[in-house]
């Protein structure tokens, strides 16, 4: 397949690890985090952790959006669930974040009408063959999803359906890694800048992470290849003394990200003062709602929700786990009392999820012989 | 829409499995080819590359043409991928 075999050319990748290895500094400890979720995942399902030396460290960063979901509101989507005459709509991995009494899917099991979307537009499109209900969309996600809710909110509008609304869960990325940066107990060397995200925003909202903090980045794509490519590259701003970001995907990620999603996200939401993220709690201005002209649309203001903030599970260590603090594995719950067909954490839950990649991919890796 | 049974959804759910990534919850987006244009709805009807096709939103990219490969995250058009890198 074009655009995808030649990323994944196992030719090259030794190549590549091969150079990776002779950019590293014996007895220097080099620690990577890459930021997004679907870099876990990529890494995991194709080994690229085995191709790299033995002081290189890959850590796991908030990168999966339904990893941060704090348990308090999916408590809150499952009291808009149910509600009389309400359609809750959702992508599939939220129906299995565990709240704290159930899961979106146990509350369909309760009489609930809880139904799995692909995209806003199929939630959307619910909302219009059942004029006579209120369809609720749980919207969540970083920048790459916030503009496919924006543009269905817009449409909404637009062709005048009045029972379409939308519990917004939308976060931004740079505030959580400003705050991991400033996190005392997590010493890392360079990141593995999100992709997708990138798309949107563009490579230029993470310049401050080498002006600010004198870590570089680089922006990477989802082939293995790329992520290969993307530590090389931090590897060799570290050799030359560089501190920048670099845009790995430039096949993709424009330096200005896509001006026509900021602008219609910009329409659509405002910042939140302040965001619960799981883990981490909370983070000023992490977070979006509704704005002003759209705040007829708002969901929770149209329904009255618990806003209850619940505190995680005590076995739960996904906090730690999502700050890169301590590997999936370390986790005392990891594989035993949480898996992905039974999760006690939300990092078991999503395919981009740290432990649930882990556990699907590496569990039997980790005490492999390092180069 | 055809109400989803809890079968239906289950089975959903494991096609949103571990192995193959879930195209919406996360920064994941998949490489489609336009089919057919609706320019007036600003909606087009694309495919992959193993044939499965999906209505997309295409404001953000437009204007795109038959044929055009773009990159798509939750049904919506986020990129548009260049006539070398995607063939």
């Amino acid at each position: 397949m074009k655009y995808v075999d030649e990323f994944r050319d196992p030719a090259l990748g030794e190549v590549l690890a091969g150079e990776i290895l002779g950019l590293v500094e014996a007895g220097r400890q080099y620690k990577f985090m890459e930021v997004c979720g679907g870099h876990t995942h990529s890494i995991y399902k194709y080994g690229i952790d085995d191709l790299l030396p033995a002081n290189v460290e890959l850590v796991h960063g908030p990168g999966c959006p339904v990893c941060v979901i704090p348990m308090g509101r999916v408590d809150d989507g499952i009291a808009l669930a149910h509600q009389p005459g309400v359609i809750f709509t959702c992508f599939g991995d939220m129906l299995r974040v565990p709240g704290s009494e159930g899961t979106l899917l146990d509350a369909k099991a309760q009489g609930a009408d809880v139904r799995m979307v692909y995209s806003p537009l199929d939630a959307l499109r619910i909302a219009k063959a059942n004029p006579d209900r209120v369809v609720v969309f749980f919207a969540i996600g970083f920048e790459t999803t916030a503009p496919s809710t924006a543009l269905t909110l817009k449409r909404a509008k637009a062709e005048g359906v009045g029972n379409f609304l939308c519990m917004c869960n939308h976060v931004t990325i740079v505030p959580p890694l400003r705050a991991l940066l400033d996190s005392p107990d997590l010493r890392l060397d360079g990141f593995i800048g999100p992709g997708h995200v990138s798309t949107v925003v563009g490579v230029r909202p993470f310049e401050f992470i080498p002006a600010e903090y004198g870590k570089p980045i680089s922006v990477a794509g989802f082939e293995p290849l790329d992520v290969l490519h993307a530590i090389h590259m931090i590897l060799m701003q570290l050799k030359e003394g560089r501190c920048e970001v670099e845009n790995q995907y430039a096949r993709v990620v424009p330096y200005d990200g896509n001006p026509r999603a900021l602008q219609v996200m910009s329409e659509v939401f405002e910042l939140r003062p302040h965001f619960e993220w799981r883990g981490m709690g909370f983070i000023s201005q992490s977070g979006l709602k509704l704005s002003e002209a759209y705040a007829d649309m708002d969901a929770e203001l149209r329904f009255e929700v618990p806003g209850i903030r619940v505190a995680d599970p005590k076995a739960c260590q996904c906090g730690e786990v999502l700050k890169g603090v301590i590997k999936p594995w370390e986790c005392k719950v990891f594989g035993s009392g949480c898996t992905p067909e039974r999760p006690i954490g939300t990092c078991m839950v999503s395919s981009e999820g740290a432990c649930a990649a882990y556990y699907n991919y590496g569990r039997f890796a980790r005490e492999r012989e390092v180069v | 829409m055809k109400h989803l049974d809890s079968d239906a959804v289950d089975a959903s759910i494991a096609a949103c499995d571990l192995t193959t990534g879930c195209i919406t919850c996360g920064d994941v987006a998949i490489p489609l080819t336009v089919l057919r244009l609706d320019e007036e709805r600003g909606l087009a009807l694309c495919a992959d590359d193993d044939g499965n096709s999906e209505t997309v939103e295409i404001e953000l990219v437009a204007p795109v043409a038959t044929g055009d490969r773009i990159l798509v995250h939750a049904g919506t058009a986020i990129a548009r991928l260049s006539e070398e890198a995607s063939g």
